[in-house]
């Protein structure tokens, strides 16, 4: 009934347009504007069903290609799957979600593979007061290089004061992390204590026979300079035991500064990022105090290509003496987000030879790595 | 002298902050829903936007200060399917916000109900970017902005039941609106249907069904990868054949491309708007469609 009246109004209101203008363009207008109404009238289809429904976590394989070249010793080129990297993550229930990362390994000196458990830990959801609760096997809230899995850094290898002082691996550990996002409205501060073990090798933390665990505290702070620029400041704190079943506590700062147009944010971008430990470790009969640092400069200079350039200082936990010095210079290209090819060269430095360098004091190197991925890969931290 | 603490602690950390009292805080994934949460939820509501008119909604960075807004709001909205996949659910986690977690109450998928595009039979990535529950970029149908309206409303009417009418009041008028626009616009648009033209990125699919437009090919040989040269001698021969007077990219693409596909073949390049505040002029989601409109029967004439 209601239908037919609204069709009658229409045909009058057509009717007496018409009427009174011939004109035939404004005819076909009307008739238009009926058809729109008309079309408006109809049901719309009902929503298509989504993807079948799973309870299956994001699964995804990385591949970590490489090659490395370098300048002394009879085997100096070799290529190697350097890493596959399986990765499980998915939502728990309502109060936690969790991820699993599985590794699978290949010395490219010895030729050994290794495999374990890299990362594996639960994450709360809905703990009160802006706290989140981590428990499991991780990777420390450490600067902006330990967090991060390698094949998502700008360089193939590690910086040198990362690899003297928490190792290859970075620091790792079983235990538990809680984060607090602080109440501040102007800009973001977060402070993250952790309790953990060791777990792998580390130049200045070992895995206590007693209750000694390795205790973290790290202090986030992060500014919006402009749409465009931001400014990181993070500040740790490590206490934990070394080899000489003593005590080391290392402090680490890192201050990173990014450029990024967020009109065309996907082909241009710089960071600037330092990162400084300082390391107190209690040997035998003394102290050493040692510190370490790395500078990098990344540049995005198109949408698939990125150059960066780092310089790299470093002691040893255990010896200040020991002074290491590099420079890396590389290229990145990115097919897709899922696939990319990045070379590098790096000339190093160091006032001791070591039998690992083929007790050269000076050496160049080149590395070739080949990412790629498989599966639904998750974002990465900003 | 607990005052006195209060206030000392608050400069320390900065946490001195002023908010109506009663005031839902919405964050929203983008302008667009943001601007039809403000429609809805009128003066009840401060609604504030990750991301902007003016960028790729796929490629938003997760900046640590987004984390602050989320971490207060009551509502979040997201437009869904996985359009901001790559962003979005990193900075819910970290917000440690459990109101706005998927699944609560203050968790709206403003996707829910609508009619997708391009659903994939299967996903392989050979094809490029595409998106496993069909085309994300939904929103540029208005009628698909009724869609959203609905969902922005039973999720404000979730978390403050008592304004449920108002919401209701305001959705009917934002319809209302977006019911007499449309045969405005459809009007417009009328004369060009079956108008052929180049886009850039696959993210006109709803648009182009709405207002009869028929996009040919698009400048990037598969979602997502940048242009080739061989895709650009394809859109050119593409462009000559077919007569087609118009390239439709976005603001947030290099024009570089285009624009050599323009200079060969003298078609025009339009940037159009992907979303609510991609120009100045832009203010909400009518202007959306205004702009856009007016910018093409220009150009198509």
């Amino acid at each position: 009934m209601l239908k037919s009246g609204s069709i009658i109004i229409v045909c009058l209101h057509v009717f007496f347009q018409c009427y009174s203008q011939s004109d035939s363009s404004k005819i076909a207008d009307l008739l238009l504007l009926q058809k729109i109404q008309n079309e408006m009238q109809k049901p719309t289809s009902s929503p298509q069903p989504r993807v079948a429904a799973s309870a299956n976590p994001n699964l995804s394989v990385i591949g970590d290609f490489r090659g490395l070249y370098r300048n002394f010793g009879h085997h100096n080129f070799d290529a190697v799957l350097h890493e596959t990297e399986f990765s499980f993550q998915s939502v728990v229930d309502p109060y936690a979600r969790a991820d699993f990362f599985y590794s699978v390994k290949e010395d490219h000196a010895t030729g050994e593979f290794s495999s374990e458990v890299e990362e594996g830990y639960l994450t709360t959801l809905s703990l009160p007061a802006h706290l989140q609760l981590r428990a499991g096997r991780f990777k420390q809230t450490l600067g902006r290089i330990n967090p991060v899995h390698p094949h998502a850094l700008s360089f193939v290898d590690m910086p040198d004061a990362y690899v003297n002082f928490f190792g290859e691996e970075g620091l790792k550990g079983d235990g538990a992390s809680l984060s607090w996002l602080l109440p501040n409205h102007v800009f973001f501060q977060e402070l993250t204590v952790e309790a953990t073990n060791v777990a792998g090798e580390s130049p200045s933390f070992e895995r206590s026979k007693t209750n000694n665990f390795i205790y973290l505290a790290h202090f986030k702070n992060f500014w919006d300079l402009s749409a465009n620029a931001t400014l990181e400041l993070g500040i740790s704190g490590i206490s934990g035991e070394n080899r000489m079943k003593k005590i080391t506590n290392i402090g680490a700062v890192v201050l990173t500064y990014k450029w990024k147009p967020v009109r065309y944010n996907t082909y241009k971008s710089v960071t600037f990022q330092n990162e400084l430990y300082y390391s107190r470790a209690m040997l035998d009969s003394s102290t050493v105090n040692a510190i370490g640092f790395y500078s990098l400069l990344n540049v995005q200079i198109a949408k698939r290509t990125f150059v960066a350039g780092r310089f790299d200082y470093s002691n040893r936990p255990n010896s200040a003496q020991f002074l290491q010095q590099s420079g890396s210079l590389a290229l990145g290209w990115l097919a897709t987000e899922f696939q990319k090819i990045e070379i590098e060269g790096k000339y190093t430095t160091m006032n001791e030879a070591l039998p690992e360098n083929n007790n050269e004091k000076s050496f160049v190197q080149v590395y070739l790595r080949w990412i790629f991925v498989i599966g639904s890969h998750g974002a990465h931290v900003y | 002298m607990k005052i006195n603490i209060y206030i000392a602690l608050s400069i320390l950390i900065g946490t001195i902050s002023f908010s109506k009292a009663g005031t839902i805080h919405v964050v929203t994934t983008t302008q667009d829903t943001k601007s039809i949460a403000e429609i809805i939820g009128g003066n009840k509501v401060n609604v504030f936007a990750i991301a902007t008119g003016y960028q790729n909604p796929h490629f938003v960075d997760p900046k640590p200060s987004y984390i602050i807004k989320l971490a207060n709001a009551d509502l979040f909205v997201t437009l869904g399917l996985d359009l901001e996949s790559g962003w979005s659910p990193s900075l819910l986690t970290s917000s440690k916000n459990r109101k706005i977690q998927k699944g609560s109450d203050g968790y709206v998928d403003a996707s829910v109900g609508v009619s997708l595009m391009q659903v994939p039979s299967s996903i392989n990535r050979a094809e490029g970017d595409i998106h496993i529950f069909g085309n994300p970029h939904y929103w540029l149908d208005p009628l698909n902005g009724k869609v959203i309206a609905r969902n922005i409303c039973d999720g404000l009417a979730k978390i403050s039941p008592e304004n449920k009418t108002l919401f209701e009041a305001n959705l009917k008028i934002f319809d209302d609106q977006i019911d007499l626009k449309i045969k405005t616009w459809s009007a417009s648009m009328a004369t060009f249907k079956g108008a052929k033209v180049i886009a850039y990125h696959n993210e006109w699919c709803y648009f182009e069904n709405r207002f009869g437009l028929k996009i040919i090919d698009f400048m990037e040989p598969k979602p997502g990868i940048p242009p080739t040269p061989t895709q650009l001698v394809k859109i050119i021969k593409a462009v000559k054949e077919n007569k087609i007077k118009v390239i439709i990219t976005s603001p947030y693409f290099t024009a570089s491309s285009s624009d050599v596909v323009a200079k060969q073949t003298g078609a025009t390049t339009l940037i159009l708007a992907t979303s609510v505040g991609a120009f100045d002029s832009i203010k909400n989601y009518y202007d959306l469609f205004d702009y856009n409109i007016k910018l093409l029967t220009d150009a198509l004439k």
